[in-house]
């Protein structure tokens, strides 16, 4: 049985209590939540919620139907690669020394990132981009001393 | 006008046409007892808080209206539990009402706090926690809106007291034009989808209807009968589909699945095409999913999108509501007299009659067929859940709308005595009679309290096996009749239960009840029928686990 990744989109009610049910749902059916955006849209009575997750052949179908039967979902929708655009961000903190600093320059140049925080030898790299991008630039900054990462998970939107 | 926040929500409720509440007080839901009798709103006193959602339940399978039930919070919330997940899978209309501590106390662990929203969010169509006291009407309105459109189920509003104590003259909208949106779509058909269906439909050879609780749900009675009348379909049921067609229609060849009529199970299984109505090819009715029908093209048409293709793979369907759908299919599918599959059909029941299939229940189901002879014809039967289950929904014969009421998806126990006051108390006009068997009756016997004290007036037929008898059943044939566990027999005498909460009883034999059933169906208020039956009474033909729907067997093999 073939395991791909799923990116959903879903509408649901900007209310308490509504991610509780939408999660619940992943996990009743026995499915990881790889990553996780939630934030209100145009109308401040609506969320988006995108959400990531492996599964198999009848993951879409078992999730789809499971989340359509909360009264607070208005959407669900699957995003394919071809009709949609896929973002993320990535801050990566860094540690470095004094022979590290026109390395880390040279990078975030070269891959126009950008350093947001700066304090002694600590500093935050910003990146954005889709997945494979911002792993690139963690992989690359990885040698130099990478602390901390923070990954936003995929946000995502439909090219109609 | 000020109000209180228990004000507005019997109010609220009494607007939606809400006329009853089963219920049990406790220091958080004072509030509202202190206010039902001003709101008209009639409360009936259970004695535990499992039989108030078990007779709300009853009640709206009855009448086809919501049914409410209110408990306080911790235990009393929990309490619910059972009865709310009862309701869920079978898909009853109904709001549970729930006690909560004051909302500065929320998430304390304060005296009698319990998370009854989470503890239910997997059983509860949706959920509401009371945050202010503005906002109670509008919840309420929004709370039975969702329980009694599309596919039904129960809705738990959570009402911290101190928002049930304020006082407010201010009442805030909130809209819930979403969910209406949703339900909106559901009243419109797929017009291509329909047609197609109907083509199938009048060019297949071995058609059948599988029907299934949906149309009971969707009050399509009529609309269900005339499609059958005019395309002389054969039709089986689901066991939650039994009695949305009067069973003695003459298209009709019983149940199927499990516990299902031979007939039936065999002729879904040679048929070519499936139109299910309101059914989710339950793992009870299908078995084997892989081995049912396997020569049918299968289509579906239900209100609830999540149930189409859920456990079997559909080739075509419409979502809308069943009445609406069924109207308009009736128009589409041709008069046809299907002779070649009709005597197929007659060869078959033939053949099985001779094998010696009768309705399998023995005795037992015999009596049940007395005591329907002896009930006025409006009765409505209420079962509980075991053999006296299947004994009943194969005898008794439901000739109208919500005839019987029976605990399908969950197949709760102790379901019977407390959803059959809810019945009688909704149905009034009409007499109730409830089935159940020496086990389901204990699970719930603090109800005859209740009926004692409202004097309602319930003919109980309690097969007394002595055993918890479909379990034994399976022990018998599949655990080389190792009865572990199963075996209830003791010193108990239920004529004297029943005096003690002050019922009358008789005891009779399974075999001589005659003059036992004329006195429960002369007597006024309730009473308690006790029935003697053999410990080996089963039911057959019954699946085995893990077979298919063609593989039923007639008794023990060896």
């Amino acid at each position: 049985m073939e395991i791909r990744e799923h990116v959903i989109s879903m509408l649901v009610n900007n209310r308490p209590g509504v991610l509780a049910r939408v999660s619940g749902v992943f996990g009743r059916l026995g499915y990881n939540i790889e990553s996780l955006c939630v934030a209100e849209t145009i109308s401040p009575k609506v969320s988006r919620i995108t959400s990531v997750s492996k599964g198999d052949s009848q993951f879409m179908e078992k999730v789809r139907k499971a989340l359509n039967r909360l009264v607070d979902v208005i959407e669900v929708t699957e995003l394919e690669d071809t009709h949609s655009v896929k973002r993320e961000m990535m801050l990566i903190g860094l540690s470095f020394d004094e022979k590290a600093r026109a390395e880390i320059g040279q990078a975030v140049s070269m891959f126009g990132c950008s350093v947001v925080s700066m304090k002694d030898n600590y500093c935050i790299v910003q990146a954005v981009g889709n997945k494979m991008e911002v792993e690139t630039i963690l992989n690359y900054l990885k040698p130099i001393g990478v602390r901390d990462v923070c990954r936003s998970g995929a946000i995502a939107l439909e090219n109609k | 006008m000020e109000r209180s926040g228990a004000e507005i929500l019997l109010q609220t409720l009494k607007e939606a046409g809400v006329e009853h509440i089963f219920g049990y007080p406790g220091a958080n839901t004072l509030p509202v007892h202190d206010c039902l009798e001003e709101s008209r709103i009639r409360h009936f006193l259970v004695r535990h808080e499992q039989a108030a959602a078990h007779a709300a339940d009853g009640y709206a399978r009855a009448t086809g209206k919501i049914g409410v039930c209110l408990a306080t919070s911790g235990p009393g919330a929990t309490n619910l539990v059972t009865g709310i997940a009862t309701a869920y899978m079978d898909s009853t209309p109904m709001i549970a009402l729930t006690g909560q501590v004051t909302t500065n106390l929320l998430g304390s662990d304060a005296f009698q706090e319990t998370d009854i929203i989470g503890i239910t969010m997997p059983i509860t169509k949706h959920s509401f926690l009371l945050t202010n006291e503005n906002e109670i009407a509008a919840t309420v309105r929004e709370a039975v809106h969702i329980a009694t459109t599309g596919r039904p189920g129960p809705v738990l509003i959570d009402m911290p007291r101190d928002i049930l104590a304020k006082r407010t003259n201010s009442e805030e909208q909130h809209n819930f034009e979403i969910s209406d949106s949703k339900a909106a779509l559901l009243s419109d058909p797929d017009r291509r989808q329909l047609q197609q269906i109907a083509r199938y439909l009048n060019a297949a050879e071995k058609p059948v209807l599988i029907i299934g609780g949906g149309v009971k749900l969707a009050s399509a009675f009529i609309e269900m009968t005339n499609v059958i009348t005019k395309g002389k379909i054969p039709f089986v049921t689901t066991m939650m589909g039994i009695g949305s067609v009067a069973s003695t229609n003459g298209f009709n060849l019983g149940f199927i699945g499990t516990h299902g009529n031979d007939l039936a199970n065999r002729i879904v299984h040679q048929s070519d095409f499936i139109l299910a109505i309101g059914a989710r090819f339950s793992d009870r009715s299908t078995s084997v999913i892989e081995e049912f029908a396997p020569l049918a093209k299968i289509a579906q048409i239900d209100v609830d999108p999540t149930s189409i293709g859920k456990n079997i793979k559909t080739d075509m369907s419409v979502i809308c509501d069943i009445k609406v759908a069924l109207d308009e299919l009736i128009t589409l599918i041709d008069d046809k007299e299907r002779s070649d599959w009709w005597s197929r059909i007659k060869n078959e029941r033939i053949q099985l009659k001779k094998n010696g299939s009768a309705n399998g229940c023995g005795p037992a189901g015999d009596l049940i067929e007395q005591v329907q002879e002896a009930m006025p014809e409006k009765t409505i039967a209420v079962t509980d859940v075991g053999l006296n289950q299947i004994w009943t929904v194969r005898s008794w014969k439901v000739g109208i709308p919500r005839g019987l009421i029976t605990s399908g998806g969950m197949g709760t126990m102790g379901f019977s005595v407390p959803a059959a006051m809810g019945a009688k108390i909704g149905a009034s006009d009409r007499e109730v009679v409830v089935f159940t068997g020496d086990g389901g009756f204990f699970m719930n016997i603090q109800e005859l309290a209740t009926i004692s004290s409202y004097n309602l007036p319930l003919k109980i037929v309690v097969f007394n096996n002595g055993h918890l008898g479909m379990i034994r059943q399976i022990q018998d044939l599949f655990y080389n009749s190792r009865f572990r566990d199963s075996c209830l027999a003791g010193k108990i005498d239920i004529s004297q239960i029943s005096k003690g909460f002050g019922i009358p009883s008789e005891k009779v034999s399974v075999r001589n009840a005659g003059e036992g059933i004329q006195r429960m169906t002369g007597t006024d208020g309730p009473f308690i029928l006790e029935v003697l039956v053999d410990e080996d009474n089963y039911v057959y033909p019954i699946i085995p686990p893990g077979r298919s729907n063609m593989e039923m067997i007639y008794g023990r093999s060896d």
